[in-house]
């Protein structure tokens, strides 16, 4: 009798330990999976990129500086080896793009152009749902950091080589007025 | 509204009127125990019925009514439970969005989803001047969102990502799985109600004045009758209530952006124009009531005001 008990008892806590460690693991997944969100995002924002410039070139051909800017933000980006210069690169093209998009203001018949509006729109949305994938993310980091930290988590994660992870820093007026980024 | 490093912990929103601190994740925990709750007072009233049915007539007699109310719920529920957003759609004459045709709207429920951490929605749009949106589906995964043109016309882009978020939220917390299921539960005691009214008129020929027990329970079936529909129904309608003010808070916790949704609700509180064409059944489901007073305070509105949702989220 007293053999079964001690039985049940090791057996519950078993159970008990599994799932922690399974909420953790879950937990790191999803965090996992928001940051490919975000790479998902980046990566169609560099895409759309060529496709934009040629458009721009139609109309202000002589704007070669802001021309070379997004290349350079485009190529940083596609040789970008650890998540720091990528997150570096994205801030580039970021800067690169408001500027271009400051220069259309200039050139009416460009601002009317259908494909140049088409391209704006998906890059404003593209810049939208960049935003909305960090701050996903920083909800994710914030659970698994909570999981890892408050008890009984804190007792298997440090077996299991957890350690907490750091939030994304999300730029003033980022996540305010999306569109405007571009004006 | 939204400071830099606020989006870490944002989940918890003071209410200025009270002074309390709100929990999102609490609150959303505490009203689907308070909805549980309320389904087995609806449930225990069903049961209630049927035992004083049972004590005024005959047993038997009873558990055929309550049989035939539960079975007709039944099925109500299994149909709501397979087609509700079919039927929903079809009811409000939606039709599916194309990204081509509608590609800011397609962008901003894609964008919402990521925020929310749900996949994207269906997204379909009415052909209704009468600015307005709902959400079907009775999971995450096979969940709906329809607004109207008229919606499109009138927002900009903070404002409309506010309303789908309200609406991502009401699938997000289940809220349309569990209304329907509220709703079938309302519908067998109404079921049970005109059963036995019919009953009583026509087909009382059995009765042979039994004792004091018989007929005092006689009256409280009687009382039931005309109370249960009306107590169940104002049950429904508050829960519905709660309900959108919390799909308000989900939704300005997943766009960190209150006053998005403050300034949508504005714009469909200050429209003029003709109400949106909704039969009955569906009125509920919208963000703001298609018929203006029925947005008014009172129990007997599914939505709260317009104005103390606007009041609330300019709070946060």
């Amino acid at each position: 009798m007293g053999f079964l008990i001690t039985l049940v008892v090791l057996a519950a806590i078993v159970a008990f330990i599994v799932a922690i460690y399974n909420r953790i693991i879950t937990l790191e997944n999803r965090f996992e999976n928001a940051w490919s969100q975000i790479d998902v995002q980046l990566k169609r924002r560099a895409d759309l990129v060529p496709n934009l410039v040629e458009t721009v070139k139609g109309y202000a051909s002589h704007e070669k500086g802001v021309f070379e800017q997004v290349a350079r933000s485009r190529q940083a980006m596609m040789n970008a080896q650890t998540p720091d210069e990528g997150a570096e690169a994205a801030n580039m093209m970021s800067q690169a793009l408001g500027r271009l998009f400051a220069i259309s203001e200039a050139y009416p018949d460009l601002k009317a152009n259908e494909n140049f509006k088409l391209l704006q729109e998906e890059l404003s949305a593209v810049e939208n749902k960049i935003a909305y994938a960090r701050q996903f993310y920083n909800d994710a980091v914030l659970q698994f950091n909570n999981a890892i930290e408050t008890v009984p988590g804190v007792f298997i994660a440090g077996p299991m080589g957890k350690k907490e992870h750091v939030f994304l820093e999300i730029a003033e007026g980022d996540r305010e007025t999306p569109q405007v980024s571009f004006a | 509204m939204t400071k830099p490093g606020a989006s870490r912990v944002p989940d918890v929103i003071t209410d200025h009127v009270t002074g309390r601190r709100i929990d999102l994740y609490a609150t959303r925990t505490a009203n689907q125990r308070a909805s549980w709750l309320l389904f087995l007072a609806l449930a225990a009233i069903l049961a209630l019925i049927g035992w004083l049915l049972a004590l005024a007539f005959d047993p038997a007699g009873a558990g055929v009514f309550v049989a035939v109310a539960v079975g007709v719920a039944g099925v109500q529920s299994a149909v709501a439970w397979a087609y509700s957003d079919r039927i929903a759609l079809a009811a409000a004459g939606a039709r599916r969005a194309s990204r081509e045709e509608q590609r800011y709207l397609v962008n901003v429920a894609e964008a919402v989803a990521i925020g929310a951490g749900v996949p994207t929605p269906r997204v379909f749009v009415i052909d209704d001047p009468a600015p307005n949106a709902f959400a079907t589906g009775r999971n995450p995964s096979k969940a709906a969102i329809a607004v109207t043109t008229g919606l499109l016309d009138l927002l900009d882009r903070q404002e409309l990502e506010g309303v789908v978020a309200h609406e991502m939220a009401h699938v997000r917390n289940y809220d349309i799985r569990f209304m329907s299921l509220l709703a079938a539960t309302v519908g067998a005691i109404v079921v049970l109600r005109d059963l036995v009214w019919r009953w009583m008129r026509f087909g009382r020929r059995r009765s042979s004045g039994g004792g004091r027990g018989q007929v005092f329970a006689m009256i409280a079936v009687l009382v039931l009758m005309v109370v249960a529909p009306i107590m169940a129904t104002l049950l429904h309608f508050a829960v519905s209530r709660r309900r959108e003010y919390l799909a308000d808070a989900t939704g300005a916790y997943i766009t960190r952006n209150p006053e998005g949704l403050a300034r949508a609700l504005t714009k469909l509180r200050d429209y003029g124009g003709a109400p949106l064409q909704a039969s009955e059944g569906v009125r509920h489901m919208f963000i703001v009531n298609p018929i203006a007073r029925l947005n008014a305070t009172g129990w007997w509105s599914t939505h709260p005001p317009i104005q103390e949702r606007i009041d609330r989220l300019r709070r946060m």
